[in-house]
């Protein structure tokens, strides 16, 4: 692979169109059967989706309705993911709910398309949505809650401690 | 890790009953009065007032009386928790495709070889 094929394909791009929603878009040098198959074989999810920690794919139900559950044994605690398929149209579309144990009744919807770059060439575009974001903003906006900055700043303290 | 699992530990006391997670899931979809979720849950005031009240403790609700009316919202605690949930998920989303890059690079190779 070319170098600068090699950065093309690092290349990320993030975006958050909205409060509402995070949009990640990634290039991958692979066709996309085979991306597929990386989301929805268990074989396969169990080696990449645990971010280089050992994951049990408990469940892996891959039809609209379907349960999955992943558990995630990071070195510093187990944490149980879970959720609901809504759309499974191989090899273009999956739509999911995702939950993490440690915040329960939090629903993120996640919805990612594949996209056909060539023979061996993916393009994955991950929209993930959080419902409950606009009451979030209209609270805020009503002033209800006074010193949101100083929170926001505290919160930065405090995501920096979890890296 | 340690001081946002502390944090979210403290809430899980006042998250331990069902009905006390189905107020805060009710209250994500727009504020109400103690009246409306005694209806929703089908508990009487008194009831509902004590597990409104040790939400409100664990500050993960607020409450606000207007005339004979009083409100309760998501409190700050919550959102706070929200938006650090928000924050990590967002990067563990960003990890996870790091890592599924790497996985289909590994794979591809082991093709061209096996080829």
């Amino acid at each position: 692979m070319s170098a600068s094929l090699k950065d093309a394909t690092r290349k990320a791009t993030l975006t958050t169109p909205s409060d509402r929603e995070i949009r990640i878009e990634r290039v991958f040098d692979a066709p996309r059967d085979l991306v597929w198959q990386a989301f929805t074989d268990p074989k396969l999810v169990a080696q990449w989706w645990g971010r280089g920690n050992k994951l049990v794919v408990e469940r892996l139900e891959v039809e609209r309705g379907g349960h999955w559950r992943f558990v995630e044994h990071a070195p510093e605690g187990v944490h149980g993911f879970e959720g609901r398929f809504r759309e499974v149209s191989p090899p273009e579309r999956l739509s999911m709910t995702f939950e993490w144990d440690g915040f329960p009744g939090y629903v993120i919807i996640e919805n990612m398309d594949f996209e056909e770059l060539g023979k061996d060439r993916t393009r994955v575009v991950n929209v993930s949505q959080f419902y409950s974001t606009e009451e979030r903003d209209g609270m805020l906006a009503s002033g209800m809650e006074g010193g949101l900055n100083q929170s926001y700043a505290a919160l930065d303290r405090l995501l920096a401690t979890l890296v | 890790m340690v001081q946002y699992s502390i944090r979210l530990d403290s809430s899980f006391a006042a998250l331990s009953d069902a009905t006390r997670r189905g107020i805060l899931e009710r209250l994500g979809r727009g504020s109400a009065s103690i009246s409306d979720l005694a209806g929703s849950f089908e508990m009487t005031l008194t009831g509902i007032k004590k597990h409104v009240r040790v939400l409100e403790d664990a500050r993960l609700v607020t409450t606000a009386k207007v005339g004979r009316v009083r409100t309760c919202s998501l409190g700050p605690r919550r959102l706070e928790d929200e938006q650090a949930w928000i924050a990590k998920y967002q990067r563990m989303l960003e990890e996870r495709y790091d890592h599924l890059e790497r996985f289909l690079r590994r794979t591809q190779r082991q093709e061209r070889t096996d080829a």
